[in-house]
């Protein structure tokens, strides 16, 4: 069995956008292993949400080593990137960006069309009762409230049974309530299920409520801490 | 779920907008289908219209411009007579199977129509008439007493439009005469069906041109022998022989110049719904830039988004294909109805031949207009990368 589920290894990320040259990540180094609740901290631009898009095969490094559940990604063309994503990978962003014209139930049927897997069938409902969501399942996403709409986008995240869930400031449309109830079902999913969970986060106080919190500064690992519990 | 309801789903979001867009396909669907339809149609009434004659060749007076056997094909008498002699002249031509002598006639009738006024068609004809055209049969009634009598046969629209049945009376414009009907002919699905039918002599005597004819009708043997037959007829100088394929030929060459100015115009039909189905999909890819990115981000592949775009696309024309054939069957009516206006000779029987072959080639088609309309938008929206989606979304 893997032992790591992330491994990065100078890992840099260069954009160019209107004749500047941005470096988002410069060249640092990360491992992440199975069962591990990380959260990622840091100021905006201090590059949390480019890593979470390279780890998360959305974008390739520039350069350096990526390892991502024992493949690389870094050589892969889109098509098997998309792979990788509705097989692996679970995210949920901070817009929730559900699809509009989907109800609840059909917004998480969503990644198991995608997935062609057809058979799996219960599974939505499951998920949607697993968030609490199981008295909502045909509302649309204009029907739902902020922490309602986040929870349908981690069960959509969960569709296909993930390895690793992905969060982008997760927190960042919520109130601190409902904040408060996504990350104890994030610790809930670790602990329970063993989900990696990654989380982008601006929010101090929940992020230290994670296994292990990473601090980014200007694209660069600034502390590593693990907490002990 | 599965893609076609999520495409379905979609198209289903802005109603309004696919629903036009449909209708742009079914207009164009249902031109193609009915002009197609009308070709097929046109070409097999005429056909049979002509061999319902029962004639293979006419000989007329010379000088009987060429389109008049388009007027005697629609029943309207030859411009010019020729002598009753001739007929006796060819009628023992060892190639003749059957010949009959003919006499048209046109009057003016002001009461015609309920009193718009109309041209009535008088056909003078002998019994070999009869024997010459198969389908016609006797619906009631029968043959004139005598070859002088003062009798006459009606077709059977003439019959229904005058409301006349056996032993009523019926007069000609502006001659001294009464005729009584003996016999009323059965439905043959051609112009004939609207004329009235008297023995040849009381033609020649109550229109006053005793052994006259405007034309004979002849069956050979063998219509192989038809150019050998022309030759021996070749010296007699005051006639022309026509072949009814020959006729044939000249109604299908005027209807060819009509049919590419139609078939024009069905073609820009379809080019302005090929254009519409592309804008409609281009503009719901763009306003769903956002959402196909999410789609891409949470795993669908280039291909997936491709699929489903193109299976919108596919949704629209085909539904457009749906509605354009039944719109061309039961518009059909309709089109008839124009074309008859429009047409220089119509023949009997239905124009319009839509069938099953027919719907399927037009919705064939439709659906590779689909394909080939749905390529670019589902290609523009498959290249969208997550990332940068994802972030102008921020």
């Amino acid at each position: 069995m893997r032992e790591y589920i992330v491994k990065a290894n100078k890992l840099k990320k260069v954009y160019f956008s209107a004749s500047q040259k941005i470096i988002a990540l410069k060249e640092i180094d990360i491992e992440i292993k199975k069962g591990e609740f990380v959260t990622i901290m840091g100021a905006s631009g201090a590059g949390k949400t480019t890593f979470l898009n390279l780890i998360g095969c959305l974008d390739r490094p520039t350069s350096g080593k990526l390892d991502i559940l024992g493949s690389n990604p870094t050589k892969f063309n889109e098509e098997k990137l998309s792979r990788i994503r509705i097989e692996k990978i679970g995210f949920v962003f901070e817009d929730f960006f559900l699809i509009s014209f989907l109800n609840a139930l059909e917004n998480v049927q969503l990644p198991l069309i995608f997935a062609r897997n057809y058979k799996n069938n219960n599974r939505p409902r499951d998920l949607l009762k697993r968030v609490g969501l199981d008295h909502r399942l045909t509302h649309f996403p204009n029907e739902l409230s902020g922490g309602e709409l986040q929870r349908v986008a981690v069960a959509r995240a969960l569709a296909n049974n993930p390895e690793i869930l992905l969060a982008d400031e997760p927190t960042g449309n919520l109130d601190t309530k409902n904040a408060q109830e996504l990350f104890s079902l994030f610790r809930n999913l670790n602990r329970e299920e063993g989900l990696t969970i990654i989380v982008a986060t601006h929010n101090i106080r929940l992020g230290y409520s994670a296994d292990r919190v990473i601090h980014l500064n200007d694209g660069k690992m600034e502390k590593d801490e693990r907490l002990v519990k | 779920m599965k893609f076609f309801i999520l495409a379905y789903k979609n198209l289903k979001r802005r109603k309004s907008r696919s629903f036009l867009t449909i209708g742009g396909v079914a207009v164009a669907v249902a031109v193609l289908v009915a002009l197609l339809g009308f070709n097929a149609g046109y070409q097999e009434a005429l056909t049979s219209d002509v061999d319902k004659m029962g004639y293979q060749v006419i000989v007329t007076a010379k000088g009987c411009p060429y389109e008049a056997a388009t007027m005697i094909l629609s029943g309207e008498a030859g411009l010019r007579f020729m002598d009753e002699d001739i007929y006796n002249q060819i009628t023992s031509d060892p190639d003749i199977d059957k010949i009959t002598p003919l006499l048209a006639q046109l009057a003016y009738d002001p009461e015609k129509q309920g009193g718009k006024g109309g041209f009535i068609n008088y056909l003078g004809i002998e019994k070999s008439y009869i024997e010459l055209k198969p389908n016609v049969k006797f619906k009631s009634g029968g043959w004139f007493s005598a070859e002088n009598a003062n009798e006459a046969i009606l077709g059977y629209e003439a019959a229904e439009s005058e409301q006349k049945s056996v032993g009523d009376k019926i007069s000609i414009p502006d001659k001294d005469i009464t005729l009584i009907i003996v016999g009323i002919f059965e439905r043959t699905a051609t112009q004939e069906d609207g004329a009235v039918f008297l023995p040849l002599k009381t033609t020649q005597r109550v229109f006053d041109i005793e052994g006259k004819l405007t034309g004979i009708g002849i069956k050979l043997k063998q219509i192989e022998k038809i150019s050998e037959f022309e030759e021996r007829l070749y010296p007699i100088a005051s006639i022309q022989v026509i072949s009814m394929s020959q006729v044939k030929g000249t109604i299908l060459n005027l209807v060819n110049s009509a049919k590419i100015l139609i078939m024009s115009v069905a073609f820009i039909a379809i080019f302005v719904a090929i254009i519409g189905v592309i804008n409609t999909i281009l503009m719901s890819v763009f306003e769903r830039t956002q959402e196909i990115g999410i789609m891409k981000a949470i795993g669908a592949s280039r291909s997936d988004i491709f699929k489903l775009i193109w299976m919108e696309t596919l949704i629209i024309c085909t539904l457009g294909g749906i509605f354009g054939s039944v719109i061309a069957i039961f518009g059909g009516n309709l089109t008839e109805l124009l074309v008859r206006k429009v047409m220089p000779y119509a023949p009997g029987g239905r124009l319009l031949l839509i069938t099953p072959d027919l719907l399927v080639y037009s919705f064939l088609g439709v659906i590779i207009i689909g394909i080939i309309s749905g390529l670019y938008p589902a290609f523009k929206a498959a290249s969208m990368r997550p990332i940068e989606v994802i972030r102008s979304g921020e």
